[in-house]
């Protein structure tokens, strides 16, 4: 296919903008003057053009199903999106295994006192510059009265020594495993799209990420009317993971000490790359920073030749969310289920060396892109986070993030060789707590006008 | 035979419902607020019918043609839909269903055209044999392992689970001493055997 039109498609949709700092601001959109905050913001909005130089600062926006109606989108368009995304993430809790501790009750006030309408983000270079757009974006809304700010949440990559890195709270470095789709311009490398038959990796269809192109199944992803409405635009996942760190370290240092191969190379087999990033499927006994940094084998894996997991175990994290070819058909049954992250810490990071409490302000905000809720994330968190049948490992969950409650366990398979033993780690306790979150549209600049300008045309 | 799976059957019976329009409520009406009331836990009937990997049953109205062009096509009595997918032969499966569930038949089937009764199981079996149409898909889980085979296999995986998280780590002699001890608990935990044998209908 030709290359997108990335001008009427928001620019945090097509690249991640590996700003240092963000600020993701809650909104409560005004049913009266609304559509002109919408209407006047859109001239600010970041697109997926490439940049000559990059901005100080950039804007995006998405919409709850309550933030539409509050834009009043005429009835059709709003009967025409998805079930999931109007029932939004709180009403889809049983399909998200989102019970005991992950439950609404939880999270924070915002999500359970307030009705969360609009996603307003903010990333920038600086925090100077962060406050200085935070502080225009408010002045519209006030002059609109068109929105409100009702939570904010600040995040950002994590400064370890001084220096900002891509690394997450329990010390892994991030951010490897993005998709590429066709039409996306995009530095790419092996082993991010789908595997095809002679072995080699091509782009995804765009439809798995866009609305309005063709998908995997050769099919347009279903969309809300008109089309217009539709195309160039996407679903969010937005969710607030908290990070359990003192629990985390101190659960690897006690299984850790027992596992034959040591706590470093467990911490590896549970999420499947070595806390720098290498990928335990190309590096089993050690971590290898040539490897990690050299693009053309830093993704480029797959799992065929090790499906019994001695070197990557079956239930380790990178594994459980994109198995690649471990699902047998040549990694068919992949390509529907992928996901576009955007993730991005928040909170302080503290050192290993320094005591660390489960209550500190860790965590990662998860935020994930898709055509399809239910078809990509939900069925990704129902089926390969908080289940293991597909995986063969029963009912086992996810040992990073799956809600375990106390209970399940995680299989390292190994060999017989005595620093690659099989070791069972069990009573897994919840590395990672939910704080709330929803399900968002995040429209096309086109889309954005017709809202802004109340021109939804609903036939 | 579609009906057969290796080691699983699968069963579908359609039972024409009675339309009689001297009894109080109708019958579809009357099968409707018997199943909603129905438990679908370990209270469920069916758990009386140990072999059963699943079972379901719905009153089916009607069908629909969705083809192009669509035309009307309707049935000329409503259904009670019985599927199951379970181990081994049909007339004992449907004989234990009578002697095991009496109520639980008797209270779907009397809205039912034909229906003998329970009491005489031979002449229940063969009733629900006449209202059999082929299978040809199965309950995707299910594979070529009995009811008994699987929770066998469950019991076990968390046996092993348990025994490893108790016991990795150990050496030689202590190691080995506590498997056969362990393998020995095993057998005593096994899942129990289903009841006496049926006659074969």
């Amino acid at each position: 296919m030709s290359k997108l039109n990335a001008a009427d498609i928001q620019g945090f949709v097509l690249r991640g903008y590996t700003f240092p700092v963000a600020r993701f601001l809650f909104l409560e959109v005004s049913q009266e003057n609304g559509q002109e905050f919408v209407g006047r913001l859109v001239g600010q909005i970041a697109t997926g053009d490439l940049w000559h130089k990059k901005p100080q600062s950039t804007v995006n926006i998405a919409f709850t199903y309550k933030g539409l109606v509050n834009l009043k989108l005429p009835t059709q368009p709003l009967l025409s999106f998805p079930v999931e995304f109007v029932q939004g993430m709180k009403e889809r809790a049983w399909v998200l295994c989102d019970k005991g501790r992950n439950s609404a009750q939880y999270w924070d006030p915002m999500w359970n006192e307030e009705q969360v309408h609009a996603w307003l983000a903010v990333y920038a270079e600086s925090a100077q510059e962060l406050e200085k757009r935070c502080l225009e974006l408010q002045e519209l809304m006030q002059v609109t009265r068109g929105a409100a700010v009702i939570g904010s949440q600040d995040a950002g990559m994590l400064k370890i020594d001084e220096h900002y890195c891509a690394k997450e709270h329990f010390g892994y470095s991030d951010g490897f495993g993005n998709p590429d789709y066709l039409g996306v311009e995009r530095k790419t490398q092996p082993g991010q799209g789908k595997l095809g038959r002679g072995g080699n990796w091509a782009p995804l269809a765009t439809g798995e990420l866009l609305l309005g192109y063709l998908d995997e199944a050769g099919e347009l992803p279903a969309a809300p009317v008109p089309s217009l409405l539709a195309k160039n635009g996407t679903f969010m996942v937005y969710r607030k993971l908290h990070q359990n760190v003192a629990t985390f370290r101190k659960y690897l240092e006690v299984q850790g000490r027992r596992y034959p191969g040591g706590r470093e190379k467990l911490a590896a087999k549970f999420i499947g790359r070595w806390r720098d990033g290498t990928p335990v499927e190309l590096s089993p006994d050690h971590s290898d920073q040539a490897l990690v940094r050299d693009p053309g084998r830093s993704t480029n894996f797959t799992y065929g030749n090790d499906l019994t997991g001695q070197r990557c175990p079956i239930g380790a994290h990178v594994r459980r969310m994109n198995p690649r070819d471990a699902l047998g058909f040549n990694g068919a049954l992949v390509n529907r289920r992928r996901i576009t992250r955007r993730g991005l810490p928040y909170g302080v990071f503290t050192p290993e060396h320094a005591q660390a409490k489960d209550e500190d302000e860790h965590g990662i905000i998860f935020m994930a892109l898709n055509a399809s809720i239910r078809r990509q994330f939900e069925f990704v968190c129902q089926q390969w986070i908080e289940f293991g049948n597909d995986a063969r490992q029963g009912s086992e969950k996810d040992i990073l993030v799956g809600n375990h409650e106390g209970g399940g366990t995680f299989m390292v398979q190994g060999t017989e060789d005595p620093s690659n033993p099989p070791f069972l780690c069990g009573h897994l306790p919840n590395f990672v707590l939910l704080r709330g979150g929803d399900y968002f549209f995040v429209p096309s600049i086109t889309a954005l006008k017709m809202i802004g300008t109340g021109t939804v045309d609903p036939y | 035979m579609s009906n057969q799976s290796g080691s699983i059957y699968g069963l579908t019976i359609l039972s024409p419902i009675r339309e009689d329009s001297d009894s109080e409520i109708p019958h579809n009406v009357a099968i409707r607020a018997y199943l909603a009331a129905l438990p679908r836990d370990q209270r469920s009937p069916f758990a009386h019918v140990s072999s059963t990997h699943m079972a379901r049953l719905a009153v089916l109205d009607d069908v629909a043609y969705s083809g192009i062009p669509a035309f009307g096509e309707y049935l000329a009595t409503q259904y009670l839909v019985f599927e199951a997918n379970f181990d081994g032969d049909l007339g004992v499966y449907l004989a234990r269903m009578a002697q095991k569930t009496p109520r639980f038949v008797d209270s779907l089937w009397k809205h039912c055209v034909g229906y003998p009764g329970v009491a005489d199981v031979r002449a229940f079996v063969d009733y629900m044999r006449k209202c059999q149409v082929e299978s040809t898909f199965y309950f995707a889980d299910v594979n070529d392992k009995t009811v008994d085979q699987t929770l066998c296999a469950l019991q076990t995986q968390r046996s092993v689970s348990a025994f490893i998280l108790e016991n990795q780590g150990k050496r030689g002699v202590e190691l080995q001493k506590a498997f056969v001890g362990f393998l020995r608990s095993l057998g005593h935990t096994a899942p129990a055997k289903l009841g006496a044998a049926v006659e074969r209908f």
